[in-house]
């Protein structure tokens, strides 16, 4: 018998904690793709909130997300915020994963070559110097999701 | 319940201008104000839509503008939706009226987007996109679009070449509006050579970067008879606001809910469907946007909603007789953020008292507009305008 989920109380809202951005990219750092379950409606949220947009249920349990999806959308960035102006044009695609939740991230693969329901994998990849020098000051260690085709 | 009107309206020259934003709020108010008393005289409360403070390192909006306007300890806030920005002012006006707050209400929008360029601009607009997950890919806005413009071409049977229709139509448009940025008509050539921003979306696909200050006054009905008399102003019988989801992949790619949420409660108020809206102003940011909308406002049937670059009476079954962006849209009339969602009004305005010219719809007498913030229906705001 499972225990249904409580909301989250203010004590466990920490950087530890997941269901905060820290703790999600923590998680990733290590490999690990996190996602809020929602015990009423089944949404898998990512990154993790207190609360589901579908239904509104704060019953949330964390959940580790698989490292396989496919392509559901996709495009390539010619005009690109000038601190990725060397990386342009670059191919980037919402991605479903098997557990049906979705997010937008870097597709590594030409637009050329991609198709919607192209099978891709997650992989998590270190932030470089053009990342690191936009990021915040509690942003610089994050790292950054990119899928491969495979 | 106070019935909110629209008294009058202004609207600075959109485009690339050498004006700031008070400067371009300062148009507008003389526009809105020719011959009326001060607005220190009418004006009781200000809201001033506007998009970032990235662009002019200004925040404080709300006080700086009622200032221009000599306004004194007068509630002035900025309200922040980025291109929503403009009808959520307008919102907050007609609800202040309605709940008989005040009698008379400004809702002002400005942007000063040129004062960074184009990539000050791409910069500031990234700030709408979720930080977490988007923001860190490198995502533009038409890449955004991009995104729902793909999957939606891939489900219904649609072509570059059908989203070159809607920019030729409201490039035409503009061609009859000495208030657009854009005032030539463009051929469909043009478009489908131009150089692609995002696949599918090229540079004639989107909306350009504008500058501009927008004025409406909104006012109780006897204080608006005062002001103008009747004739001279249009009735706000429907508003209403919706916040769906910030991240794209969290929301359906090709039908804007939140939209038809927004929509709907705006005709629910208003006691209107639809079928009755002559004229409307939707959020065509991108070609893409206008087929979109055009079936979360109920216009159009799921799917043909890409026939909006068609004139009324050769749509597909299921389809009203809406004009659509007779004021050559976002796409020509420009896209200043903040002041967007006013510049819909000022059209919606103009065709309703009659004073569209060359873009007048005969007897046009019921008006919808649908203003976007962030990308998509990240938060959408509606309103029906009657003469």
């Amino acid at each position: 018998m499972s225990e249904r989920p409580s909301p989250l109380g203010p004590d466990e809202v920490t950087a530890d904690s997941p269901f905060t951005l820290p703790g999600f990219f923590d998680a990733l750092s290590e490999g690990r793709l996190l996602a809020a379950a929602c015990a009423d409606c089944g949404e898998r949220l990512v990154p993790p909130r207190p609360a589901c947009y579908a239904c509104g249920s704060r019953s949330l349990s964390i959940e580790e997300q698989p490292r396989t999806g496919h392509v559901v959308s996709y495009t390539a960035v010619h005009t690109p915020p000038p601190a990725f102006a060397d990386e342009a044009p670059y191919t980037v695609a919402v991605v479903e994963l098997d557990s049906g939740a979705r997010l937008t991230g870097r597709l590594d693969a030409d637009y050329e070559d991609v198709a919607v329901d192209d099978p891709v994998a997650l992989t998590v990849r270190e932030p470089d110097e053009a990342l690191r020098e936009r990021s915040l000051s509690y942003e610089t260690e994050w790292p950054l999701h990119v899928f491969e085709p495979r | 319940m106070p019935e909110p009107r629209i008294v009058s309206v202004g609207l600075s020259p959109v485009g690339r201008t050498d004006l700031t934003g008070r400067d371009l709020f300062s148009a507008a108010l003389a526009e809105a104000f020719e011959g009326l008393p001060d607005p220190a005289e009418v004006v009781e409360a200000l809201y001033v839509g506007n998009q970032s403070e990235r662009y002019e390192h200004q925040i404080m909006y709300g006080t700086l503008l009622a200032e221009w306007a000599g306004l004194r300890d007068v509630p002035a806030e900025r309200v922040e939706g980025c291109a929503a920005a403009g009808a959520m002012a307008l919102r907050r006006a007609v609800e202040d009226v309605r709940a008989g707050r005040h009698d008379a209400v400004l809702a002002a929008g400005v942007e000063k987007m040129t004062a960074g360029g184009t990539g000050g601009a791409t910069d500031s607009l990234s700030a709408a996109f979720d930080r977490a997950l988007e923001q860190r890919s490198g995502i533009t806005a038409p890449s955004q679009y991009a995104l729902l413009a793909c999957r939606y071409m891939h489900e219904y049977d649609v072509t570059e070449r059908d989203l070159a229709e809607i920019a030729v139509k409201n490039h035409a448009n503009a061609a009859n509006n000495p208030r657009a940025q854009f005032q030539q008509a463009i051929d469909l050539d043009t478009v489908l050579g131009s150089d692609y921003v995002a696949p599918p979306l090229k540079l004639f696909d989107c909306a350009p970067v504008s500058d501009a200050g927008a004025a409406v006054l909104v006012a109780e009905e006897s204080v608006a008879a005062d002001l103008v008399g009747t004739d001279e102003t249009v009735a706000v019988t429907g508003a209403a606001s919706a916040a769906h989801n910030l991240a794209v992949a969290e929301r359906n790619l090709t039908f804007p809910e939140g939209a038809a949420v927004a929509a709907e409660r705006a005709f629910e108020q208003a006691g209107r469907t639809p079928g009755d809206v002559d004229v409307a102003e939707v959020h065509d940011a991108f070609t893409i946007c206008e087929a979109m909308l055009s079936e979360a406002a109920g216009f159009a049937p799921r799917g043909r909603g890409i026939e909006c670059a068609r004139p009324p009476g050769e749509r597909s079954e299921g389809w009203t007789d809406v004009h659509i962006s007779t004021s050559g849209g976002l796409k020509a009339r420009g896209h200043p953020i903040g002041a967007t969602g006013l510049a819909q009004a000022v059209e919606a305005y103009e065709q309703l008292t009659g004073r569209a010219g060359d873009r007048q719809v005969e007897g046009a007498d019921t008006a919808f507009l649908l203003n976007e913030g962030g990308v998509a229906d990240a938060v959408t705001v509606t309103h029906v305008l009657e003469a």
